[in-house]
């Protein structure tokens, strides 16, 4: 059984054919060849698979790609300005709160919707939007230290 | 790793959805947010031919709290409760225990209506619920029947929902404005797992400061979410005293049974009930329940 439907993808118009048993992330990876949203648990537990659906983060391993229909996904391939990577992108980079990347695209659209959300987040904002967010890396504090400069215009 | 295959029904009205799922005769599962169901179907642990998304229903995403009483569609998600003006301000044990759930990824997509029908033990919603003498509604082939709360767990994952209807909305009477209310989730592992132990409580006092009425739910205390009717009968009457909310979480402590699994035993939920019963009870007499 297949679907076809319309959403917005990135801010372009998309259309999109999947079968119905695809999830989003399937969408994303297989159809649609965007590989900046990673597999982790396929359980909704590590957070790498985050993507926003109408401004809020879901787990892309979760919703069915069918829950897409007539909406707004953005994907880590939608973050940048003409160009220019995310400010978020840029932080992360500069503090240092990126090392083998793959939970990465996650945390930068949680914390994208944390900022839309929010603008001037405390320490406890961020973790708390992060809680989802599983990094075996870094330790979590220059992330939580990316995100907190760019809330402070740093 | 891609789900099994399955016939996905995106019915756009509640009999439309019921005339589906009797076709399937038993053979569908109903899909809300999925954040429960899709991780099973994974695991494998459910292989359903086909399922019956509810999202395409406008009526069951509609909160109304406009007539003194919360009705809430089925479809709402935890997210949109938790942050509700009004759910905030009239219904605050609903916001956070609403707001307690996962991360905010899960809540942005996880239901009410869902996480109810899952049935799972250690629900945060749940006991909120017990607490708030809620009501659910449920559609079926012959017209709408409503269930109080607490007869709707009936066991381990399972609800007194049958084969073919549909959990529809959640009605929430207000609790009186001067009540007193609080949710504690303790979580002994990690902040955005279920709890080891969920505790609710809400109450009223007297001009003379005696407990007027209590209502105290419990997550992870037994196989579905629970009240706790002995604890409540001690403190009903009193005066919130240390000792009498001692005897209380240990009237609570001893009405559980909780079971054992990979996050603790049942000795160390009991024991748990016991501590943040207590701590709650307190903690709302003096006005700094703890978070």
């Amino acid at each position: 059984m297949t679907l076809s439907f319309d959403f917005t993808l990135n801010g372009r118009p998309c259309q999109a054919e999947a079968p119905a048993h695809w999830t989003l992330l399937d969408l994303l990876r297989d159809g649609l060849a965007l590989h900046g949203t990673k597999f982790g648990c396929g359980e909704g537990v590590c957070g790498t698979c985050t993507v926003l659906l109408d401004d809020e983060p879901v787990r892309s391993c979760l919703v069915l790609a069918a829950r897409i229909r007539g909406r707004a996904v953005v994907t880590v391939e939608g973050l940048d300005r003409e160009g220019e990577p995310d400010p978020l992108q840029v932080a992360f980079a500069r503090a240092g709160a990126v090392q083998c990347g793959f939970c990465t695209p996650g945390m930068l659209l949680s914390v994208r919707a944390l900022l839309a959300a929010n603008p001037a987040p405390s320490e406890h904002d961020v973790r708390e939007a992060l809680a989802g967010n599983l990094c075996r890396c870094t330790g979590y504090t220059k992330i939580v230290e990316a995100v907190l400069a760019v809330a402070a215009g740093r | 790793m891609r789900l099994r295959p399955f016939t996905l029904a995106e019915p756009e009205s509640v009999p439309e959805a019921l005339e589906i799922l009797a076709r399937f005769d038993g053979e569908a599962r109903i899909i809300a947010g999925g954040t429960a169901l899709v991780p099973t179907m994974r695991l494998g642990l459910v292989a359903p031919d086909g399922l019956v998304a509810l999202h395409r229903i406008p009526a069951l995403t509609e909160v109304d709290a406009e007539r003194g009483v919360l009705e809430i569609g089925a479809m709402t998600t935890l997210a949109v409760l938790a942050r509700h003006g009004a759910v905030r301000s009239s219904w605050p044990l609903l916001a956070q225990a609403t707001g307690r759930v996962a991360t905010p990824a899960i809540r942005s997509t996880a239901t009410l209506g869902g996480n109810l029908c899952y049935a799972e033990a250690a629900s945060d919603p749940a006991p909120a619920l017990l607490c708030l003498d809620a009501q659910v509604r449920v559609a079926h082939g012959a017209g709408e029947r409503v269930v109080p709360i607490a007869e709707l767990f009936t066991g381990f994952y399972e609800t007194a929902l049958a084969s073919g209807e549909i959990l529809t909305g959640v009605r929430v009477p207000a609790p009186p404005a001067a009540a007193r209310s609080g949710y504690v989730k303790f979580c002994p592992r990690s902040a955005e797992d279920k709890p080891l132990v969920g505790v609710a409580a809400l109450f009223t006092l007297d001009a003379a400061q005696r407990v007027e009425t209590i209502r105290i739910g419990l997550g992870g205390a037994a196989p579905t979410p629970v009240r706790a009717v002995g604890a409540e009968r001690v403190v009903q009457g009193q005066i919130l005293t240390d000792a009498v909310a001692r005897e209380a979480a240990e009237a609570a402590a001893t009405e559980a049974e909780p079971l054992s699994d990979v996050m603790g035993s049942a000795d160390y939920r009991r024991e748990m009930i016991r501590v943040w019963l207590r701590r709650l009870l307190t903690g709302l007499r003096d006005g700094r329940p703890p978070a």
